[in-house]
């Protein structure tokens, strides 16, 4: 481990209403990978937004090799050396890798300019990373992991000496991630300070050397993440039990109704001659690598996507689903897996967002009841231990497991018997995490059938009584919990491929 | 956590309106002290109130429209239309005024169901829509009336009783009713379920429609709202002013969405205010009758009002960018 090249010491920074970060301390050193947990909400966002310029600080200083700085915006930032690789992939997916790379200060001859030094850099800087991609090739035809990797390139390319990862598992597959880790040791290796942001246990245990833990925007401690266990790192960060209970075996009853059939069901590219069955009272996990189907599969059940050809049974009714409108009417409600841009309107409160859906049942005459509007969400916010100053505020304000609880919420009032989960937790901490499965376990138990579509195994594994796995567009099979293992579900999301 | 304490009357009033209420107080000092008070009197006000009934409506309406996150370019024009289409049969097919009035509102709707349809079900831009509309208006008129200006009945004459719509002796019943319009736009926007989903679908069409809700119903029927309301504002034109010529209307559109964003309605979509329209249309109307007494000419208001739609609307986005 190196010397300390950035030191953020008493940070503190308010917004209107919330104290964001209360005196907080981080230390970076060279040549060493540096995790910063913490649950949402608690401050980690705001404290690289504060460090790259693009919140102002309310006081505390920063160091940066020596010397005390304040950048201004990300521009200065990365001309020093301090590069965010963020969470969304920021490529324009029309352009070339390398014209995404050098992005902003693309190489010139004379006006023109030169695509052909920019192939050479970009061929070099993968080279540097031992990785193979075109540099010519359009970024949209990329998987969503080799964009990650492209992303990571232009890091580097900016002449990084401290690279901010940000969630940078998310939207990975296991294989893709491994990559990702021989990359980070790599660049850890010639001393470059990396600070790594993610929820997961075991990416935290296996790639970095030290965890820095935040809670409720205070800085809570920093550990040495090899002399450290799990439960050393959840305790800090929660600061209570987490609640786990695996599933070996289906909750289902034998003889459940079949609540929901689709037969054959068409649509688009992405979803070819899919057939399953959904129980009462059961999870129906939907396994498979990023664009295996699964969402396309649900949007066109949810009508969000138009069918192509296939039948919609539901309590062996056949029904016809052309636009969201008509499935909800057939009592399926759709938590989308993007919850900022299909779930909430986040200029609306906790109460407008929460009644979205069913808005008919506030009516006074022609006028919204605004009094019993705010008694249900309040009801809702109560029983879901949704954290919130009052249903007044707007949702824009909530943290994601906050957010999420308010789409549930909004689904629960409409009192739908089909809930489809897409991607329930994505972007949610440890803790608000385990309420969200208790939740979805509660519903299941009180007869309500539940779609979970997830890229975590880990969740497919904990919270599925059966689970259907797809691969490109095709369902390649079926596996009951008590004969289902990450090997035969990996298996068969990558049965297509070849 | 420490709450901001804010002053409850400013809460509930807005900061926002309450700087906009003293614009106008002060823009009308600055008229009364550059013409050396000539401009202070109730003549002054009445010209002023009769140029922001016709352009109120026509605020209000796009109001709406704005509030969906689209934009209608075609208001001015449509609203000349109206006011055409309707004096032609009053005065060359001896339609009866009051039938001619209910024309005018036709003309108005059905302009706002053809917006409204391409833009929420045909997925056509509203700027492609309104601009074609726009032209579609102008021509409309243009041939109906065979590119003849038209001269709606004086009050004295048969059928002058439309003009007390505007003022009936010394009452401005003008001002009368566009503010009880204005409010029950308001309560539309704020308390109904069609205001709760136009302003919903304006800040995130997707959701909404995600949450089973028609939403092209509903952002059609913005267009609906605003396009009575332009077929209103017609009559409120002609009321004020008497004749018509085909071919014009272009200006007020500015004018109309000068007054909308500037009340803090933001071109995002999902934020309206309808008292903030209000005093905007008011400002506006101010600033038009007070350029006129400084002795400026008409053109000096399209400079004006196009630099007041520029600051307005970055002023939306700045403060979108520091909530970011």
């Amino acid at each position: 481990m190196g010397e300390v090249i950035l030191t953020m010491k008493d940070i503190d920074k308010s917004f209107p209403g919330v104290h964001a970060l209360d005196h907080v301390d981080l230390e970076v050193r060279k040549g060493e990978v540096l995790a910063l947990m913490g649950e949402n909400g608690a401050g980690k966002s705001t404290l690289m937004k504060v460090l790259t310029g693009i919140y102002k600080k309310d006081s505390g200083t920063i160091t940066y090799e020596g010397k005390e700085v304040e950048f201004t915006n990300t521009r200065e930032a990365q001309d020093a050396g301090i590069v965010i690789v963020h969470q969304e992939l920021n490529m324009l997916g029309h352009l070339t890798v390398a014209q995404n790379i050098f992005i902003g200060r693309e190489f010139k001859k004379g006006i023109r300019i030169d695509d052909k030094k920019m192939n050479e850099e970009a061929r070099k800087l993968f080279q540097r990373m031992n990785i193979d991609i075109d540099p010519k090739e359009t970024m949209s035809k990329l998987t969503v992991g080799k964009q990650q990797m492209c992303e990571i390139a232009k890091a580097i390319s900016h002449d990084a000496k401290v690279i901010i990862f940000d969630e940078p598992s998310a939207a990975l597959t296991e294989t893709e991630i491994e990559e990702l880790f021989k990359i980070i040791r790599d660049l850890r290796d010639r001393n470059i300070g990396i600070v790594y942001i993610s929820h997961r246990m075991d990416e935290i245990k296996k790639i970095t050397d030290r965890v820095t833990v935040m809670r409720d925007g205070t800085y809570v401690g920093t550990l040495i993440t090899k002399d450290s266990t799990k439960d050393d790192i959840i305790n800090m960060m929660v600061g209570r039990v987490i609640y786990e209970d695996p599933k070996t075996e289906s909750m289902v009853p034998k003889d459940a109704p079949v609540v929901l059939k689709v037969d054959h069901l068409n649509a688009g590219k992405m979803v070819q001659d899919v057939s399953f069955e959904l129980h009462k009272g059961e999870i129906l996990g939907f396994s498979g690598l990023m664009g295996a189907g699964r969402t396309e599969t649900a949007r066109a059940l949810f009508g969000a996507d138009p069918i192509d050809s296939g039948d919609i049974y539901i309590n062996g009714k056949k029904v016809t689903i052309n636009s969201p409108q008509d499935a909800v009417n057939n009592g399926i409600g759709y938590l989308s897996e993007d919850r900022k841009r299909y779930g909430i309107v986040v200029q609306k409160s906790v109460a407008e967002n929460t009644t979205m859906a069913t808005m008919e049942n506030y009516m006074k005459g022609l006028f919204i009841d605004k009094k019993k509007e705010k008694e249900v969400a309040q009801k809702y916010v109560d029983s879901l231990a949704t954290k919130t100053p009052d249903v007044d505020q707007l949702v824009v304000n909530l943290s994601g497991g906050n957010q999420q609880k308010v789409v549930i919420a909004k689904w629960l009032t409409r009192d739908c018997d089909i809930l489809i989960f897409d991607e329930p937790t994505r972007g949610i901490d440890v803790g608000a995490k385990s309420e969200i499965y208790k939740l979805m376990n509660q519903l299941a138990a009180d007869g309500k059938a539940i779609i979970m579509i997830s890229s975590e195994m880990t969740e497919i594994l904990r919270m599925s009584d059966r689970i259907i796995v797809m691969c490109e567009g095709k369902k390649t099979g079926e596996l009951d919990i008590s004969e289902a293992t990450q090997e035969s579900i990996m298996n068969l999301a990558t049965r297509e491929i070849e | 956590m420490g709450k901001i304490k804010q002053n409850p009357f400013v809460k509930k009033v807005g900061f926002n309106r309450i700087v906009l209420c003293f614009v106008l107080i002060l823009l009308y000092g600055f008229f009364c002290v550059m013409t050396q008070g000539t401009f202070a009197g109730i003549d002054r006000i009445l010209s002023a109130l009769n140029y922001a009934y016709f352009l109120g409506f026509l605020s209000l309406g796009v109001t709406f429209v704005i509030a969906t996150g689209g934009i209608d370019f075609s208001i001015g024009p449509v609203m000349f239309c109206c006011a055409l289409v309707s004096g032609y049969s009053l005065i060359s097919y001896g339609v009866p005024m009051a039938a001619a009035m209910v024309i005018s509102l036709i003309v108005g709707l059905a302009f706002g169901i053809f917006n409204g349809y391409l833009v929420a079900y045909w997925s056509v831009p509203s700027f492609i829509t309104s601009m074609a509309s726009m032209n579609i208006a102008k021509g409309l008129a243009s041939v109906f009336t065979k590119t003849q200006s038209v001269s709606w009945p004086q009050s004295a004459a048969e059928g002058g009783w439309y003009r007390n719509l505007v003022k009936m002796g010394d009452i401005p019943t003008g001002l009368i009713i566009f503010l009880l319009v204005a409010v029950v736009c308001a309560i539309v926007l704020n308390k109904t379920k069609m205001g709760r989903y136009i302003l919903s679908l304006g800040s995130n069409k997707e959701a909404v429609r995600l949450s089973g809700v028609n939403v092209k119903k509903w952002e059609m029927s913005a267009y609906i709202i605003c396009g009575v309301l332009v077929g209103i504002s017609a009559l409120f034109y002609v009321s004020a002013y008497t004749t018509v010529q085909p071919g014009y209307g272009d200006q007020y559109n500015n004018e109309a969405i000068a007054g909308c964003v500037m009340g803090g309605t933001s071109m995002a979509g999902g934020l309206a205010s309808i008292s903030g329209t209000v005093i905007g249309v008011f400002i506006i109307a101010l600033l038009q009758e007070g350029i006129l007494a400084l002795g400026f000419t008409k053109d000096y208001q399209l400079i004006i009002t196009g630099i007041i739609v520029i600051v307005a609307v970055f002023s939306d986005v700045l403060s979108r960018r520091r909530k970011n």
